[in-house]
């Protein structure tokens, strides 16, 4: 009987392209409404079809397909953000299904992702803009170790934010913080930046401002500007432009001395007037000691001095008292 | 998220058998697909890992689709396509088809339709969506090698031992293991078997305390020695003689005749002193593992001689790297990989999800050894 099987004619193949068709998101999550618009792509809020009608964020991302097919850096982020998952750590906003929506037409050379996250209530923008007065000092300190925690966690994992603000630390209903929008950067990179979105400079650190390398510092860098805007509920650098926002820095913490300057970048030490360092604790009054200190530790000019965030985790800001 | 792991029902009533392809014939082709990536991927000097990660995607795959709907050798084309990005170790996909062409026959890739690349291409989505973007994919050979490394005992036995449960690993890609159980538990399972082989009677271990009845239970609670022989025999199956074609070539074709099932030999539950009935049996199997063809007599031998050489065995000296060993470009080298946070879970009781596990905060656990903890997932 092999032979008279092997003797037929090829089967008929359902051709895969009418099966693609059986793969549209849009029977699985139902689009409520935008929530944000990044410069790389979109949040809607959506109905979960398939987990009875739970709310989620998703993240819609345009990937531009290559001549062979997704690509590799797209493919290794997201295998790597699955990964992660699986730790479910409490600082991350947690993302529970990846798909995509197949390609709307024929020929058309990019794929849309959906990323699917937990919907969380607000971001730490909102929250802060909403909080009737000040906050108090337990819940600043809570807030600045789960954002410390996730940093620490991603950067455990070798991910670079890049881009940690209040708007991506999102903040639930227990006053929790996790940290959102991240694993995605060579994604972004290759991909089709909205050039009209204005991205915000006030956490930028230094070293990304001159162009020069960076690493894992930066992410320590933007979360020490995110706790001084804890203490004093505004933002501690709001340049206007990037030469502006390096002003503002050294306007903080002094001209950085000549052989701290990185190596090979266009802007010059000397641009920049002889400033000297300010006393933050006149900058953010009020605030305690210890979490000076630590901010101080964070606002380093020089990445390889800067705390790590196992560094400021270890801090006696978090270890002199428990926290609550 | 998406729970990988079924149990025999499950893996009975597939949407291939609900679509009147017998369990036997789809298991051939199972095995013929994973043995076709293992050809391709080592014609094109993949590494071991990117070709079980691509079989892997194989099996999951036709646990959510009919080999009638998708005819398998392209699937294992784009599988291996795709596990090539996703190891780091990409082939181009023209590449990728124009070896398979070199390796099937004129019938069989005709499967691969007008435009073979373009096929391949819309599968990459078709497949990616139906893996769920679950990409990372761990296999037992780091835990092979884990293990070896806390075993005492002569060396060369050892190595030999290690060598054998690594080519049992290869094998055991043709079978639907991964689908039932966890990477460690399939490396503890065939190493065992490995042990009984080679006659390694593993005595003593780095760690051993006083509760530990086996080396295993050091790194998998509640293995259980009914659990091990099954895993054994799934694996050992694929030496004994086999109704190879009796499915037909392609899934249209006519229904498969009754196969008498082969008889199972049962495996000793001694502990691994005297030489067990498995193997002696076992052991003729690595001898002349393919006598089978031959016998058969009105059927074509298709089974291809089991590879005892592929992929290599890289020895114990080099810990194994797991993918993300080199840290990517922008983040400042380390010389050690970073601490984790969380200490490595400790791993569940065999088949059942952990719970959410996190240690209290604050504080760090000690590194974990090995590579990043594997992912757990509970079932949805
Ligand atoms: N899981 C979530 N639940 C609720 N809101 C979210 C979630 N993730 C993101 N958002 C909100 O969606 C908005 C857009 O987020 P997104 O991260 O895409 O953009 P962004 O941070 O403004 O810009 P960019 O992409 O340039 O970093 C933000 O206001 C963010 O707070």
């Amino acid at each position: 009987m092999s032979g008279a099987s092997t003797s037929q004619s090829p089967p008929p193949m359902a051709s895969i392209s009418d099966v693609s068709a059986l793969f549209q998101n849009a029977k699985k999550y139902e689009e409520l409404n935008v929530i944000g618009t990044g410069a790389y792509g979109t949040v809607y809020k959506a109905r979960d079809l398939h987990n009875g009608g739970q709310i989620v964020a998703m993240k819609k991302v345009k990937v531009a397909l290559t001549e062979d097919g997704i690509p590799l850096s797209t493919l290794r982020e997201i295998a790597l953000l699955r990964q992660l998952e699986a730790y479910r750590h409490p600082n991350i906003v947690r993302l529970l299904d990846v798909c995509h929506g197949g390609q709307s037409l024929e020929r058309d050379q990019q794929l849309v992702l959906f990323l699917v996250f937990e919907h969380v209530d607000q971001d730490l923008e909102s929250f802060l803009k909403r909080a009737p007065g000040p906050l108090s000092q337990n819940i600043i300190r809570s807030m600045s170790f789960d954002i410390l925690s996730g940093i620490d966690f991603l950067h455990s994992h070798r991910i670079v934010h890049r881009d940690l603000k209040p708007h991506n630390l999102l903040v639930t209903s227990t006053g929790r913080v996790k940290l959102a929008d991240f694993g995605l950067a060579k994604t972004y990179d290759t991909d089709m930046k909205l050039t009209s979105v204005v991205v915000t400079l006030w956490y930028r650190p230094p070293e990304v401002l001159l162009g020069a390398a960076y690493n894992t510092a930066v992410d320590v860098w933007s979360a020490g500007c995110v706790l001084a805007q804890l203490q004093a509920r505004a933002p501690l650098l709001p340049g206007a432009s990037d030469s502006d926002q390096l002003h503002c820095i050294f306007r903080l913490i002094g001209r950085p001395p000549r052989q701290e300057w990185p190596e090979n970048v266009s802007i010059m030490l000397d641009s920049f007037p002889d400033y000297q360092a300010q006393d933050l604790g006149k900058i953010i009054p009020r605030t305690h000691p210890h979490a000076l200190d630590l901010i101080k530790g964070m606002l380093v000019f020089d990445p390889a001095k800067r705390l790590t965030a196992l560094d400021c985790l270890q801090h006696p800001y978090f270890t002199e008292e428990p926290l609550t | 998220m998406p729970y990988w792991y079924y149990d025999k029902k499950d893996l009975q009533n597939t949407p291939s058998f609900r679509d009147g392809i017998s369990t036997d014939t789809e298991n051939r082709y199972r095995k013929e697909g994973a043995r076709f990536i293992i050809d391709t991927g080592s014609k094109m000097d993949l590494g071991y890992n990117t070709v079980a990660t691509g079989v892997v995607y194989f099996h999951r795959f036709y646990m959510f689709h009919s080999f009638r709907t998708f005819p398998r050798y392209i699937t294992a084309c784009c599988c291996l396509f795709l596990a090539g990005k996703v190891e780091e170790t990409p082939k181009k996909c023209k590449d990728i088809i124009k070896v398979a062409k070199s390796l099937l026959t004129e019938q069989k890739f005709a499967s691969f339709g007008e435009d073979p690349k373009e096929e391949v291409m819309t599968l990459e989505r078709i497949l990616l969506q139906t893996i769920k973007f679950d990409l990372q994919v761990e296999h037992p050979y780091g835990y092979l090698l884990k293990y070896a490394k806390c075993l005492k005992g002569d060396k060369p036995k050892l190595q030999k031992m290690v060598q054998m449960a690594w080519t049992f690993v290869n094998d055991s890609l043709c079978t639907t293991l991964c689908l039932q159980w966890e990477p460690e538990v399939i490396a503890v399972a065939l190493m065992f078997l490995a042990g009984k082989l080679s006659k390694f009677e593993v005595l003593d271990w780095n760690g051993r305390i006083p509760k530990h009845t086996a080396w295993w239970d050091m790194f998998v609670e509640d293995i259980t020695m009914e659990l091990l022989e099954d895993i054994c025999h799934q694996v050992l199956d694929l030496y004994s003689p086999q109704p190879q074609s009796s499915g037909g070539d392609s899934p249209t074709g006519p229904p498969p005749a009754k196969v008498p099932k082969n008889d199972k030999k049962p495996l000793s539950v001694t502990p691994p002193t005297s030489a067990s009935p498995v193997a002696a049996a076992a052991a003729k199997a690595v001898v002349t593992p393919n006598k089978n063809g031959a016998e058969l007599k009105f059927e074509p031998p298709k089974l291809e001689p089991l590879r005892y050489t592929y992929p290599a065995y890289p020895g114990l000296a080099p810990p194994y790297a797991g993918p993300y060993a080199a840290p990517p470009p922008g983040l400042a080298p380390r010389l050690a990989p970073p601490p984790l946070l969380y200490a490595e879970p400790r791993f569940p009781p065999v088949n059942v999800p952990p719970p959410n596990y996190f240690p209290p905060l604050p504080g760090r656990g000690p590194p974990p050894p090995g590579p990043p903890p594997r992912p757990y997932y509970p079932p949805t």
